[in-house]
């Protein structure tokens, strides 16, 4: 049985598509001269790699750890950014303080701290997970690129050596160590 | 039976239970801390308040805040009472969940974690922590103390095992009570009163009694944490299976946690049983997992000569072995079942004896001191259960070591198959063989390196009790089966199995095919042993 087809309604300007061809063109050399030769430019395109763009304050970069006045690493090995991590690309290995160290007996430091960052989703869990202000996501850098993996697993020096965006390795919650004198002390006979 | 109800439910009760045994006998939780079904009433943590409706009814007059008037006005509410105090009575009518309870349990909640340092990440306790839990179940408010909490010691050294945080402590008195009670050692005692409050050590005295973890065990918070498990795990890594201690014949029935990432059992918890153990384990008992790990042997070895060993394949031992067993004379081998293995295991190897004709002997450790709370005199968990397979299976009580020393020295021997880790005579068995090379030859069937199997010609690993399913018989006589908890490595089998494999290669047939069979066959035996039951289920924890 035979369709019956509807005709497109096309006018003649439409077909004879010289006008269509002609607007189009007329597009492309307004946007030409605009970012060409006047002033009001609106060209974004950026030189990269000599520009890049200032990421969103709070872009979630590549990791560090943050470190203790002391230059030591703030995290107490508790694992709760590799339990939240929903990619499981955190490996930490806990280790106790030497004895005679304030912090012997106290709470332990991580031995191993390793992120695989080509396993990592960037998703920020672990920062929100971390109870000591540890880990966190606010370098501003991401991952540098490179055509070997094991250049992608972070250990806990390098982890340690990349600094946040204003440039220190601190984070901007204090914290009071025992035995600092802006600790509220652990002998009850201070109080 | 009489009964009370508890929130619209009947809960039948026995003479002189309190609400919460009741609650608990029946799987529903009453909040608390300082109340154990193990331990006496402390009644001190006043988590466990509910209201009484039936009877004469207490009511206190209160000023209430009227935000519509913006003032207190004159209102009464109803005396609380501690559940597990309350001696339950025929037609008692108790509410847990009124609004009054439920802000009673958020004060106490709050007021507990007043001073609370909130170092969870720290804390070995994060994870299984009643303030953790009863703070999202029960605390509806933010913590609104604003100064800073009272400090006080953390890091005490109570003994050998414990180490005491005083910031985390609630001062519920479990560990204190556990100790007076359990163990009948008065060693841990509470000084100071208020927020100064804290567990002190007697002066002169350290916690080393035979019970000490079960003060760790019993703390509801972090306060006291056992220097074992401490700093090692986190707790939400672990899973656990039922199982049954191998330290004494006690057979006190217990938790295996382990991590499954790593297949490695992290520490044993109590598991309780009215009928053996009823809440607790000794620590020796508790730490007894170490042997799991420690000195495995994971490949089989050979000895050319004595002293030299080489790990070989597992076809190349099985052959060697096969071949020895094939060539020696039924009379002049001995098979040497072990206490310390299960029923099952000893069972399998009971058959490849028959098989043999070989003589049977009995591998056992030596006595220990035990206590009159759960430690036996005897090292051994399963001397009733090997003793039973060698009294039905091979007819007649198997001798000890000793024994089998003297008839190697009579040249009567000349084939050994041991199983079983380090027990008694094996240090005399092991220098005979080493002093007289050629005169025997020893295959050890073990899961642990030792005297034994250093002096061994062949030595095959099995599967430990954390790797393989089986069943102890105790000293009451109750047999009691327990779980595998983590796989053997590589090609370990269980004892049984492997005796069946090694029984369908001399002899052809396999008495089992599976532990059902073999637990099956056990239950054809003679008069088999009654089976323990099943430990009741617990509401959430203790």
């Amino acid at each position: 049985m035979a369709i019956l087809v509807p005709q497109p309604n096309r006018s003649l300007a439409d077909q004879a598509y010289v006008p269509a061809i002609a607007k189009g063109l007329g597009q492309t050399m307004r946007k030409f001269f605009k970012n060409t030769l006047s002033s009001k430019k609106d060209i974004v395109t950026l030189r990269y790699p000599e520009e890049t763009v200032e990421y969103p304050e709070r872009f979630r970069g590549v990791h560090r750890l943050t470190q203790r006045a002391d230059g030591s690493p703030r995290c107490v090995a508790c694992l709760c950014c590799s339990t939240a991590c929903p990619a499981q690309c955190i490996h930490i290995e806990a280790g106790e303080y030497e004895q005679g160290d304030p912090r012997h007996g106290y709470e332990r430091f991580p031995k191993v701290f390793v992120i695989d960052e080509l396993r990592c989703i960037f998703c920020g869990y672990c920062v929100e997970a971390c109870p000591c202000d540890a880990i966190r996501m606010d370098t501003g850098m991401h991952m540098p690129p490179s055509t070997d993996r094991s250049h992608f697993i972070y250990d806990r020096e390098t982890l340690l050596s990349i600094p946040g965006r204003d440039g220190t390795h601190e984070s901007a919650n204090p914290r009071h160590e025992p035995g600092d004198p802006s600790h509220p002390g652990i002998d009850r006979d201070r109080h | 039976m009489a009964t009370i109800t508890i929130d619209g439910k009947e809960v039948p009760f026995e003479q002189g239970d309190t609400i919460i045994r009741a609650a608990h006998r029946q799987g529903m939780e009453i909040p608390h801390y300082c109340w154990h079904p193990g331990l006496s009433v402390a009644a001190n943590c006043r988590m466990c308040l509910v209201e009484i409706r039936s009877g004469r009814q207490m009511n206190m007059p209160i000023l209430k805040w009227d935000s519509g008037k913006s003032s207190f006005v004159p209102d009464t509410k109803p005396k609380l009472q501690p559940a597990c105090q309350m001696a339950a009575t025929e037609g008692m009518e108790v509410v847990t969940k009124s609004d009054h309870v439920k802000e009673a349990q958020a004060s106490v909640q709050e007021f507990l974690l007043l001073n609370h340092p909130v170092d969870c990440p720290i804390c070995d306790q994060a994870g299984e922590c009643r303030l953790q839990d009863y703070w999202l179940e029960h605390q509806t408010t933010l913590k609104r103390k604003q100064s800073e909490p009272v400090h006080k010691p953390k890091a005490v050294r109570f003994g050998p095992t414990i180490v005491y945080d005083a910031e985390r402590c609630i001062m519920c008195t479990r560990c204190i009570r556990v100790c007076d009670e359990l163990a009948g050692d008065h060693v841990l005692d509470m000084r100071q009163r208020g927020n100064k409050n804290e567990i002190f050590v007697a002066p002169g005295r350290e916690l080393d009694h035979n019970y000490t973890l079960m003060t760790e065990h019993v703390c509801p918070v972090g306060a006291l944490t056992s220097k074992d498990f401490r700093f090692k795990a986190r707790v939400w890594f672990l899973k656990t299976k039922d199982s049954v201690c191998s330290g004494c014949a006690t057979g006190c029935n217990s938790h295996v946690d382990y991590d499954p990432r790593y297949n490695q059992v992290q520490r044993l918890r109590p598991r309780d049983n009215e009928q053996v153990n009823k809440h607790w384990m000794c620590d020796k008992g508790m730490v007894s997992y170490h042997e799991v790990h420690e000195g495995r042997v994971l490949m089989p070895l050979s000895s050319g000569q004595v002293g030299e060993r080489t790990e070989t394949s597992w076809a190349n031992a099985e052959s060697a072995v096969l071949k020895t067993l094939k060539g020696a004379n039924g009379d002049r081998v001995a098979v040497v079942l072990s206490a310390l293995h299960s029923t099952e295991d000893n069972w399998g190897l009971a058959q490849l004896a028959q098989a043999l004709g070989a003589k049977h002997y009995l591998a056992a450790r030596p006595d220990w001191k035990g206590d009159n709370v759960l430690m036996h005199n005897d090292h051994n968990p399963n001397r009733r259960g090997a003793q039973h397979v060698a009294n039905t299976v091979l007819g007649g009580e198997s001798q000890n070591v000793a024994t089998l020393v003297r008839a190697l020295q009579a040249g009567e021997i000349d084939t050994v198959v041991s199983l079983g880790p380090t027990t008694e005579g094996e240090a005399e068995l092991a220098q005979y063989l080493t002093q007289h090379p050629g005169k025997a030859t020893l295959i050890a069937l073990t899961a642990n390196q030792g005297p034994l199997s250093d002096a061994a010609q062949h030595v095959i690993p099995v599967a430990s009790w954390a790797e393989a399913p089986g069943s102890y018989i105790n000293a009451q006589g109750l047999s009691q089966n327990y779980q595998a908890a983590i796989p053997a490595q590589g090609q370990i089998l269980p004892t049984w199995l492997r005796c069946m494999n090694w029984h369908e290669a001399i002899k052809g047939g396999r008495p089992a095919a599976t532990l059902a069979d073999v637990r099956n066959a056990l239950g054809t035996l003679g008069t088999a042993p009654p089976v323990s039951p099943e430990p009741q289920a617990q509401a959430g924890g203790l």
